[in-house]
């Protein structure tokens, strides 16, 4: 199942992620129990994204036909 | 700006996997850095994660003669 969430800090990354912008988060539940979440940020060359601190992130629900547009953007 | 990670050694095994066109965010690299011949790296590290913990870690960044590396980020822990 895959989740999106909406960056509220890019504080160290601001070339990989932009504030307001939602990211699609891949699961890994390894990296949540060390606060991290893996992400597709805006290298969207690595398929299997990077760790960052969830604390850059809030959940976000998305309507169905914005998560179907969000995945084709998928590389 | 510093990470929310720490870095707490001298980054080894150090590669270049992307240059030139190659650095698929070279564009956000150039609007936020400047422009520069732009190379993606990776390399392995002991690093402090946010909850505390030291472990190694396979980490990317981008650098750029006179720039420096800006972005650094991990890409897996090392158990």
């Amino acid at each position: 199942m895959n989740e999106f969430v909406l960056c509220i800090n890019n504080e160290g990354n601001p070339a990989s992620l932009i504030v307001g912008k939602v990211y699609r988060k891949l699961p890994d539940p390894e990296a949540e129990s060390r606060h991290m979440l893996r992400i597709i940020d805006e290298d969207m060359s690595e398929v299997d994204g990077y760790l960052y601190p969830a604390s850059m992130f809030v959940p976000v629900e998305l309507p169905e036909e914005a998560k179907r547009v969000l995945m084709t953007l998928d590389r | 700006m510093m990470p929310k990670f720490k870095i707490l050694n001298e980054i080894r095994e150090i590669e270049t996997i992307a240059s030139g066109r190659g650095v698929y965010i070279r564009r956000h690299l150039e609007r936020t850095y400047g422009r520069g011949r732009w190379r993606k790296m990776k390399g392995i590290a002991t690093v402090e994660l946010p909850n505390g913990e030291i472990c190694e870690a396979e980490i990317h960044w981008y650098e750029a003669h006179g720039i420096g590396r800006r972005d650094f980020k991990i890409k897996k822990v090392i158990q």
